[in-house]
Parts: structure tokens; sequence; C-alpha cells
């Protein structure tokens, strides 16, 4: 009885929408209009759209770059600051600052700063002779950039869980280990790797969730383009509800991210639940 | 004391609310959704507030809600789809509309029949045919936004080019001309944004070409488009327009234009007050506007219009009072009014008025646009899919991905299976 409240708000705001999502994707779906059932034929459409391919294949690559750059960056900076260091609370305080900046405020900025001709980042590479960054028309450069500013944007999230963990280690266990001859790869190793690993199986867990569903750091930067070159699945998606209100097709979209979600989250999930429920 | 008779009583009073959300509107007042310009143009400038007259002879007043394109059709039809809505009149642009949509708003042609708008036949058969579906008339027009030229004659004089072009090559010729760098900043001959084909349908029916004719048949790999791509990757890739312009919005160009980084651009001819405005602008009252040049074929070219209507959703409670308001935007003078502050006119008469020759100074120009005027798509259910598979296969022209013809080819091929006929 105890959990009822919280499950009640799970199945209203969770649960019910996932079944009409699901629902509406076997339906031919527009303003103004009835919902006309069409089998798969909503997924059948996407699967035969070359540009929901190329989407999906910028969705897969921006996710590991995204979530395991975000991860190794995170963890070495939280090893770093758990050091008795100078000036910590300051380092950890400008670390935190991007996530209080709004996407799209920090999207404005990003753009106005590498834009060709006059962005400060491109002038000062050109400035020392780099040459500008040409996010604008290369596809794999402008997805890099979409990708780093996910990662700073994002860093703190995955910041703040890997240093708690890390500040939670035993001492006594860091000296013991050191004790033993271990050396220092070899204590993190063995000793705080093996301990913030349930804090790490969460933030890759949640970013992965998040990162599948990065959207304004695309749009905001290249809208998809050019050509469409960039363009992520949340984009498409977004296309087809707001562009082109085929609900029924923007619906099959929403549930092959769910279940791409899925798929990529559940080794961390198993994972989580071999280590936490069978304690292994 | 919090109690759980009282937790009910509020409970049942929420619910009370949600379920009849007529009961929280105020008596008179009437809801409109718009972008910000009609607004402006409806209430602001030396045209004065053309609804004063109207809200005192009726007692209502007006409940503006104002967003971006994009924003206010979603709005509309969001809130038409509704059981009952809280709009009483929406605004919506030509290629967002589509037959699809036209049974959640009023048959305006029934009401016109009813109350008629004085002096509706002068409102140009084209721009009611933008909003209308069959026998249908969703919309009524209340502004066009059309295409004109847009220079900067600073650089113009200081590129030695006496004249706005008369022809499509001096225009190309002046595009390039205008292509320098100025106090080290690039200026670039030609800039437009790539939102939509609103920019680019200019340049290929320039050369002859189109995308989709009014009667729903795609030309856009015949020769005229294919030459239109071929000249415009050219100066693509001579730095004659700028290497993000696949990414440009109207935004974009505008900074671009007022920062002095572009010459030239074809955007509607009202953006000049943007251009030459003194607080934004690093050359105030530098701008000037004409039509289009003439095309490869020695006629005007068709300029890019679009016309955005005024429609009554068809759950409004208050459809009487709405239409009254629609009838009143639509009067002859109302036009006048909101020319004088800013509006494209709907009705071609308002270009003769003094008051409105005063306060445009394209006016004259504009006029003359409008008369080959064309809209970007005619309207169809996959009109916005089309418009995005057009940027998309130009974009890919342009960054060399694919070669114009081929690009026009596949484009056509991918298109013709979603218009009305197929």
């Amino acid at each position: 009885m105890m959990v009822a409240p919280a499950l009640s708000l799970l199945l209203v705001f969770l649960l019910l929408p996932s079944i009409y999502v699901g629902w509406l994707s076997f339906q031919a779906s527009t303003y103004g209009q009835h919902a006309r059932f069409v089998g798969w034929a909503n997924y059948a459409t996407i699967f035969a759209d070359p540009v929901f391919w190329r989407a999906l294949g910028n969705t897969l690559v921006l996710v590991q770059v995204v979530v395991y750059g975000e991860l190794l960056l995170a963890l070495l900076l939280a090893l770093l600051l758990a050091a008795p260091l100078r000036g910590k609370a300051l380092i950890i305080a400008l670390l935190l600052a991007p996530y209080a900046i709004t996407e799209t405020s920090a999207m404005a900025m990003w753009r106005y700063m590498l834009e060709p001709d006059v962005g400060l980042i491109n002038q000062a590479l050109v400035g020392i002779g780099l040459g500008q960054i040409d996010w604008v028309t290369q596809r794999w450069t402008a997805l890099t950039v979409a990708g780093l500013i996910a990662v700073w944007h994002h860093l703190p999230f995955s910041f703040l869980i890997i240093y708690s963990a890390v500040t939670t280690v035993p001492r006594e266990l860091m000296e013991a280990a050191e004790i033993d001859g271990a050396r220092p790869w070899q204590r993190f190793r063995h000793v705080t790797l093996w301990v913030i690993m349930p804090a790490l199986l969460v933030a890759v867990l949640f970013r992965t969730i998040f990162a599948v569903r990065l959207f304004s750091e695309i749009w905001l930067l290249t809208g998809g383009g050019p050509a469409r070159l960039t363009e992520v699945l949340s984009v498409y998606l977004y296309r087809e509800t707001f562009k082109y209100h085929e609900f029924g097709v923007a619906s099959a979209t929403g549930s092959i991210m769910l279940l791409l979600s899925l798929l990529v989250a559940l080794p961390y999930l198993w994972r989580l639940y071999y280590r936490l429920v069978r304690g292994a | 004391m919090l109690t759980r008779r009282g937790i009910l009583r509020a409970g049942a009073a929420t619910t009370a609310m949600l379920a009849a959300p007529h009961i929280g509107r105020a008596a008179g007042k009437l809801s409109i959704s718009c972008h910000a310009v009609h607004k402006k143009v409806i209430t602001t400038g030396p045209g004065g507030d053309i609804t004063e007259e109207w809200r005192k002879a009726n007692g209502v007043e007006i409940e503006w809600l104002t967003f971006g394109v994009t924003a206010a059709n979603e709005r509309a039809f969001q809130e038409a789809s509704l059981g009952e809505g809280h709009l009483d009149v929406t605004f919506l642009l030509d290629r967002f509309d589509g037959p699809q949509f036209a049974t959640l708003f009023e048959d305006l042609g029934t009401w016109n029949a009813k109350t008629p708008i004085p002096d509706y036949a002068e409102f140009p058969q084209g721009m009611l045919d933008a909003h209308r579906f069959g026998s249908k008339q969703v919309g009524i027009p209340f502004r066009h936004a059309t295409h004109g030229l847009h220079m900067n004659r600073t650089f113009m004089k200081e590129r030695g080019i006496a004249g706005p072009p008369k022809t499509l090559d001096e225009a190309v010729a002046d595009f390039r001309k205008l292509s320098f760098t100025r106090d080290g900043t690039k200026v670039y001959g030609l800039v437009f944004d790539m939102e939509d084909p609103s920019c680019a349908m200019d340049w290929v029916r320039a050369y002859g070409g189109d995308f989709i004719t009014h009667d729903y048949k795609v030309v856009v790999d015949q020769p005229g488009a294919v030459k239109a791509m071929t000249t415009l990757h050219a100066l693509f890739h001579e730095g004659v327009i700028p290497r993000n312009v696949v990414n440009m919005k109207t935004e974009d160009v505008i900074t671009f234009m007022q920062q002095g980084r572009a010459a030239m651009t074809d955007q509607p001819f009202t953006r000049t007050f943007n251009y030459n405005d003194p607080k934004a602008s690093k050359f105030p009252g530098q701008f000037e506007v004409t039509p289009l040049p003439l095309g490869v074929d020695g006629q005007p070219i068709p300029a890019k219009t679009s016309v955005w209507g005024m429609a009554l959703p068809r759950n409004t409670s208050q459809k009487a009072l709405a239409w009254s308001l629609v009838r009143h935007l639509s009067l002859p003078e109302s036009t006048i009014r909101a020319a004088m502050n800013g509006n494209g006119p709907v009705r071609p008469s308002a270009y003769k008025d003094p008051r409105v020759i005063k306060s445009l100074p394209y006016a004259a120009q504009e006029a003359e646009a409008l008369k080959h005027a064309r809209l970007v798509v005619p309207g169809f259910a996959n009109a916005a899919k089309a418009m995005d598979m057009f940027i998309e296969a130009m974009g890919a022209v342009l960054l060399d991905a694919k070669q114009p013809q081929a690009a026009m080819t596949e484009l056509a091929a991918r298109v013709r299976p979603l218009l009305p006929s197929a």
C-alpha cells in the first residue's frame, strides 16, 4: 500500500501515455481527422526512408561519443578532485556551471562562437594557423561539435554522481592496498573502480537514455542540416510531429527510440541488477 | 485545517473547471492567435489601432496570443482540434495550411454570403485560393509577404555599380562584384535563408523553372531549375554566397544585412525597415529594395509571395463575433491603415492611397512585384515534406554531394508520390 501513490503516478504519467503512443503508431493520424488503423504501414514508411537510417546512425555514433567521452572525463576529474587540492571548491563550481545554463542559451552562444567568419573560436583558430572548423558543411565535423557541446553541457551530471562515489571509497581499503604493495593503477583498478562501479553504471544508464533523446544540440546548432545530414532520431521525430503533423509516423519513431534506449541500456541494467539485487 | 471533505470539495471544483473551460473565460473577450507582426500592424503605427472602433462598438477586448511562424500555425491546429477551443480567430500561413486541416475551420464563404465583406471581389483570386480547399474558403487574406531584391547602396557605390540590376545576368554579375573584403570583414554578394524553398524559388523561377506548378506537376527536374542550381552551386563555391547559407534562418539574413556582411538578398519588401533600422543596422538609410530583375525570358521574375489568412476555428463559441472582427479587418479602410503600419496589403487599391504611398517608400515597387508573384508551392497535404525534400536536395547540390541534374531528378521522383493526384 505504501507504494501505491508512486505506482499510480507511474501508471498515469508513464505507462498510459506509452500505451497510447504504441497504439497511435499503428494509426494514420493528423489534426482534424479520426485515427485510422494502418497496421505496420508507419513502420514500413520509416524503414523505407533513407533519412531515418542516417538519423539512426548519427544517433548511435553520438550516443557512444557523448556517453563514453563524458564518463571518461567525469571520472578523470572526479579522481583528480578527490585528492587534496587548493581551490577545489572553485574548480567544482566552474565544472558545474554549464548545468545552470539553459540549453537554448548555451547553443546560441556556441553557434555564435563557432560562426565561420566572425566567431571567436574560428577567428582564434585561423589566427594560430589551424584554419576554421567547418561545422556548417561537414557532416562529421558538425556531429563532433554537437557531441563536444553535449559533453560540456551534461558533464556536471556524470561528474557529480562519480565524484560523490569516489569520495566514499574507504580510506582504510586504499591504505591496506598500499601497504600490500599495490601500485596506483592497481589501487584504482582493484579498489576504487570496484567501489564506484554501481555509480558508474547509474551514470552510464541515465546518460545513455538521455543521449538517445539528444535534440537541442543538433536542432539549435544545425537544424539537422545541411541536407538533413546531421539529423538525429529526436529531430526526425520532431519533423514528423510538428512539421508534417503525421502523428502515427511520429509515434512509431518514438516507439523505435524507446526500444533503442532499452536495447542500449539493457547490458547496464542487467549489470546493475546482477550487482545490486543478486549481490554478486 | 486540511480535512478530507475539504480536499474532496477542492477536487470537485477543479474537475468542474477543467470540464468546462469556457467558465474560466472572461465575458466580452475575443482571443486571437497570430504572429507578432500581425498584432503590430493591426494595433501600432501611423495607421493607429484598427480594432479600436470595433472593440468599442462591440464592448469586447482582444486577447492577443503571439508566436513565431511555425508555432502560430501549430497552435491554431492544436486548439482547433479540441472539443472546445480557446481561440476565436487564428492566422494561418498558406504553406502551413492544407486540405487535411480544412475540417477544423469554418467555411468563410458561407459567412461572407450572410454578411459580406465590402468589395470582396477586390481580393486577388490567387490570394483567396491560397486558403481555399475545394469549395471551402478556410481563410480570408490579411497579409502578403512578397519578395523584392534588397541591396546596400554604400557597397554598390564602392564597387562601381550604378543602380539596381535590370536583368538576371546583371544581377549575377553584381553578386560577384559585391563579394569583397571591406575593413577586414568579408562581404558576400548574395545571402538568403534555407529554412524553406522561398528564397531559392525566386532564382529557380528566374531561370524559367519551378518546383511544383499550380496544377500539381513536378517540374523541378526540367532545365530551368537545374540551371538555377548550377548557378547557385557556382556562386557558393566562389564565395559569393556564405558557406553557412545551408543552415541560415531569416534572423541570420537580417543580421548579415544589418552588419554589412552581405550586399544583396531576396526577402519580403517590408524587411527594408529592419535593414534600415538606425538602432540595429550599421547602414541605416542605405538599403534600397526593388522588384526582382527580369528573368532569362526577359519577363519579370515571379517573386515568391506568401499569404497569411484569418480563419475561424470550428470549435469557437463566438463565431458571429469572430466573423465580425475578420470582416472589420478586411474592410478597404482597415487594409489601408494596416498597410500604413507596415502590412503587405491584400487589396491592390491600397497601394494607390496617398497615406500608404507616404508610409511605405516601396509601395509602387511592391505593387509591381505582386502582379507577377507566386506562392512557393500550391497547397496540398504533403507540402511541408516536399519543401523539406527540396532544401535537402539543394543542400546536396551546394555541398557537392550530388550533381544538379541528378539531385533534381531524384527530388522529382521523391515528390511525385506525395502529390494529390498521385
